[in-house]
């Protein structure tokens, strides 16, 4: 992102600390994250500290700070999953892609993200794959979702 | 019972009690000896109420209210400590223990243990536990003890956090945080600092600045303020932790920079164990910088001092006794005439040490050689800084100010205090503008950052006196090559309320330094504003008071002034004639070699040979590998001895012995003292600190009590000037496409008896990065430079290598480097040209 484009995003708002949440929101709607480089710059903008930012919008779970990959893997981690499985599962992904909760693949295909229930538990354990709940997983199907192309 | 004006009457425990109003539950409990358990109170700290250890029952309250948060009422009931109060607050303590991993807190042996903890065996070890660094001082454990727990019902739940111990003079272990938030209202209310805060939500909530970085990337000042607060082991200093409660403490003053923090120090046995700010001083209201608050424990305990006198002839170190040392000192000073001998003494000594030091020179020696390090590291501006120094605001015109200007100052880490003052200022409404080439930890509050660029733009505080001065207003909007900044900053100032100018360390070895340093003051004329001038050496105003300088004598009278010489030499009882030998710090090695040279808390600004022939040094620490003296003599800190020093706006304070000093070692003017008598010269046969005190204050003003010094500020009065480099530099010249970067240097401000802090206490190396080449990101891509290479810097006549620091807030095209004193760039700023080592 270039200057301009903060410099337009930031036209919208008068630049005081009430800002920070609607801030946020517009810089997650239009890059799909909060990257370091953001929070830098809004920093300087409502002149508050890089880690007064962070603090509050990590408390909000709908913000993320890894950029997100092309598919994002959630797996649930409600009541129900995880006594059919969801630890086990979500280590599994772990494993097959080399990255941490949270976390993006280097090569931007997947990021990986845990999520409380997902409302289907009768067909537990489910992982979401972008906006499809895949029910009633396994370490095979998923190996398969994983390695499937495009 | 008769009602106080406005009090009111509350009931507690079933007794009535009248209270001051508006004060909290917990507030009139603590006035009146009534013990609620506590967390996360704290008396410098807004209430919060994250604990909840410190419920209660309010007659006509539902639930049970935090009494840290409530305030009490006329007629209010409360119950501190009924059955159901005492279950709830066990139940919460036993959540609290089952996140806590603390065997000790519940272990049956518990009592026993302590009482034969130490037992009889070949080894100095305690038996018994200990798992915690805070054992002994964490306050969950006296919770715990009241509270008188016996058991964890709750299944352990440890967090498995990972120990954070990269950052220096403090480590974190966040498994025994219990989230009472002090260190985060600290550094976030007090210290306005914002690194710490509560990250994440619910059982994932940690402590700590953004991304997980370290404390040194997110821009901790390491103040140590949080550590100070956190009630259990997860903040622990490193240096102190396992060493449990200190035996005694001090109060002293820092010797670390001329703002002149009160401190406490923490003596355990012999050894200083810590330094705690002192409560509610005016200078620093109970905060101190990383300087004061880590350095001075491995400053004054590490395992280099100085113990025992050596000589050093044909390459080998000698230990000599103490008699020995010092008739050979004596001897070899009998033998020097008064313009062969020469003196540096430290302006972070006492007062006393400095009154005695020149008094040496003078009375001993017959000559005014004597000068202090100050005059190299403040150059051609001297005599502009002085004229600050006489027209010094006090500290707490800060406080007052409505606008506030900042030259060169960066408070992360030196007078780090003040930029606590600098942001409460901005909390209350002041409007901070601040003149640097570089971003730094004030631009995030300043409302204009003027930044300059070196060798094109420093200028920038010429032209805020032009805009400010009579008859600019016409011009004001916007002359040419005047920027929006600057025009919008001069403005401010001239229709500020009160201003005042503060004066860091930026821009003090530029050569243009005397200009620069002129511009404020006449600044601060066209505005009214107060100076600050915030001098880096603690005791700069004492040793100009105490004359160590060629063209001073004590009092700050002029030395040439034959009226005030012949008074002081009648007050000496001296006879002969005292000579002076244009010696000056800044002059030594180019003028006539000197026979003897004394040095005095310093160290050797030249090669050693070029010097003089015979060097005596004493210090604390050895000279190391800079140079070899002939004679090396041990001195106490000043942690380990007596006196008072002067800070930058003129409050005299004292100094207080801690601990004895370690060896051989001595206070400087005992040594100077025993010296002295050796040769035989009368008037200096000091019994103690005080008695030297008492001489002086019949020289100096301001030198009444030892006991109780001058508390009131006082700028500095002396009207002499001092020699100082004029004349006409030869112009740096403009970068071009050889040359393509500006170089700018400083010295560092971190400096202690002629070394850098950083010398001794290694955890300051990262912080103050000295003698490291800061480029610009872009720069040190283009020239295919990282972190830590080594970078040849050339320009014509000059070469050297240091290792790269790239930084961001370093602007395109420039560089920047911290020096060691003495080693200074000339011309400062120049242009230079910078490869990679090895390509
Ligand atoms: S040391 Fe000071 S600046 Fe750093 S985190 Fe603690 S309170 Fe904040
Ligand atoms: S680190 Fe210490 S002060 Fe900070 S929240 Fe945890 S226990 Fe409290
Ligand atoms: S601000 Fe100065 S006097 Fe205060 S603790 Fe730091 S170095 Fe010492
Ligand atoms: S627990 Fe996974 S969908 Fe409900
Ligand atoms: S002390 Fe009152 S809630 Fe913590």
């Amino acid at each position: 992102m270039k200057d301009k484009d903060y410099s337009r995003l930031f036209a919208e708002f008068e630049g005081v600390e009430a800002d920070l949440i609607p801030v946020l929101v517009r810089i997650q709607e239009r890059d799909g994250y909060i990257s370091e480089e953001a929070v830098r710059r809004v920093s300087r903008f409502l002149r508050l500290s890089e880690n007064q930012i962070y603090g509050v919008a990590s408390f909000y779970p709908k913000f993320r700070f890894t950029e997100p990959g092309k598919k994002s893997i959630k797996v649930c981690m409600g009541t129900a999953c995880h006594v059919r499985g969801g630890l086990f599962l979500s280590e599994a992904v772990g494993w097959q892609l080399g990255v941490g909760i949270g976390q993006t693949t280097a090569d931007k295909r997947f990021d990986f993200q845990r999520a409380g229930c997902l409302g289907c538990c009768t067909l537990a354990p489910v992982v979401m794959v972008n906006e499809d709940v895949h029910s009633r997983m396994s370490v095979i199907r998923l190996k398969e979702i994983l390695e499937k192309d495009d | 019972m008769k009602k106080k004006n406005g009090a009111v009457t509350i009931t507690m425990d079933n007794q009535t009690y009248q209270v001051a109003p508006g004060i909290t539950i917990l507030e009139a409990a603590q006035q009146n000896n009534i013990e609620i358990p506590t967390l996360c109170a704290h008396k410098d700290l807004t209430p919060y109420g994250g604990c909840r250890m410190c419920i209660v029952e309010v007659e006509g309250m539902r639930n049970l209210p935090t009494a840290c948060t409530t305030p009490i009422s006329d007629g209010m009931i409360i119950r501190t400590n009924t059955a159901q109060v005492q279950s709830v607050r066990m139940e919460i303590l036993q959540l609290f223990l089952s996140e806590h991993t603390s065997s000790c807190l519940i272990c049956e042996d518990k009592d026993r243990c302590r009482e034969y903890m130490g037992t009889i065996r070949k080894v100095g070890v305690t038996t018994g536990c200990r798992y915690c660094s805070n054992d002994g001082q964490c306050e969950l454990q006296d919770v715990v003890e009241k509270m008188e727990v016996k058991e964890i019902k709750y299944p352990i739940y440890y967090r498995n956090l990972r120990v954070e111990k990269e950052d220096p003079f403090y480590e974190r272990n966040y498994n025994l945080c219990v989230l009472c938030g002090r260190c985060v209202r600290m550094c976030q209310e007090v210290r306005v600092a914002h690194v710490l805060a509560f990250n994440h939500r619910g059982r994932e909530t940690v402590i700590g600045p953004a991304y997980g970085r370290t404390h040194i990337e997110a821009g901790c000042e390491f103040c140590g303020a949080c550590v100070s607060v956190c009630p259990t082991g997860s903040l622990t200093e490193k240096a102190r932790a396992y060493e449990g409660k200190p035996d005694r403490e001090e109060l002293t003053t820092c010797s670390f920079c001329g703002v002149g923090c009160q401190m406490r120090l923490l003596v355990k046995g012999d050894r200083i164990i810590g330094s705690l700010p002192a409560d509610d001083a005016p200078v620093n209201g109970g905060q101190l910088c990383v300087k004061g608050r880590f350095c001075i424990t491995e400053l004054v305990s590490g395992p280099k001092r100085l113990l025992r006198p050596y000589r050093y002839f044909d390459g080998t170190e000698a230990e000599v006794t103490r008699e020995a040392a010092i008739a050979t000192a004596a001897e070899k000073l009998s033998d020097c005439a008064p313009d062969e001998f020469g003196m540096l003494v430290s302006p972070n000594c006492t007062n006393e040490d400095l009154y005695v030091a020149q008094k040496f020179a003078r009375a001993v020696m017959n000559s005014h050689n004597v000068d202090t390090s100050a005059r190299s590291y403040y150059g051609r501006g001297f005599n502009a800084y002085l004229d600050l120094m006489r027209k010094a605001a006090p500290l707490s015109a800060v406080r007052e100010a409505s606008v506030i200007l900042c030259v060169g100052l960066d408070t992360r880490f030196g007078r780090s205090v003040v930029g606590v003052e600098l942001r409460r200022a901005v909390r209350r409404g002041a409007r901070i503008i601040t003149i640097n080439p570089r971003e730094h930890n004030l631009t995030l509050i300043a409302e204009d950052w003027i930044q300059t660029i070196p060798g094109q733009k420093t200028e920038a505080l010429h032209k805020l006196v032009e805009l400010t001065g009579k008859g600019a207003s016409g011009a004001r909007k916007g002359p040419r090559g005047v920027s929006k900044e600057l025009v919008h900053a001069a403005e401010t100032l001239a229709k500020a309320e009160s201003a005042v100018i503060l004066v860091g360390s930026e821009f003090l070895q530029y050569d243009s330094s005397a200009e620069i340093l002129e511009s404020v003051r006449q600044l601060a004329q066209n505005t009214g504003a107060g100076v600050l001038p915030l001098p880096a050496q603690n005791n700069l105003y004492g040793s100009l008071m105490m004359g160590a300088y060629p063209e001073l004598i004590p009092g700050g009278h002029a030395a040439a002034s034959t009226k005030a010489y012949g008074a002081l030499k009648k007050a000496w009882g001296l006879k002969g004639k005292t000579v002076s030998g244009g010696f000056n710090a800044a002059s030594l090695g180019s003028g006539k070699k000197l026979k003897v040279l004394y040095l005095v808390g310093e160290n050797c600004p030249v090669p050693a040979g070029e010097a003089a022939d015979f060097i005596i040094y004493q210090n604390i620490y050895p000279p190391g590998e800079r140079f070899h003296a002939d004679l090396v003599l041990p001195a106490a800190a000043f942690t380990e001895s007596d006196g008072t020093f002067i800070n930058g706006e003129g409050r005299v304070q004292r100094v207080r012995r801690a601990v004895e000093p370690p060896g051989d070692a001595l206070p400087d003017w005992q040594i100077l003292c025993l010296i002295a008598r050796k040769m035989g010269v009368e008037g200096f046969d000091f019994a103690n600190v005080e008695s030297i005190h008492r001489e002086m204050a019949g020289l100096v003003d301001g030198f009444k009590s030892f006991k109780k010094p001058a508390r009131k500020p006082q700028a500095y009065r002396s009207t002499v000037a001092l020699d100082v480099p004029a004349g006409k530099l030869p112009p740096a010249g403009q970068v071009n496409q050889k040359y393509p970067f500006m170089l700018s240097a400083s010295i560092t401000e971190h400096s202690h008896r002629g070394f850098s802090l950083s010398d001794w206490v290694e955890g300051t190396k990262p912080l103050f990065a000295e003698e490291r080449l800061s480029i610009s990101p872009a720069d040190a891509r283009k020239a295919r430079i990282s972190d830590g290479d080594e970078v040849i810097v050339t320009s014509r006549g000059f070469e050297r290598v240091w290792p790269a620091r790239i930084r961001p807030e370093q602007a395109e095209g420039t560089l920047h480097v911290t020096l060691y004193q003495a080693q200074a760039v000339n011309p400062n700023p120049h242009p230079v040209k910078m490869r990679k080592k090895n390509v």
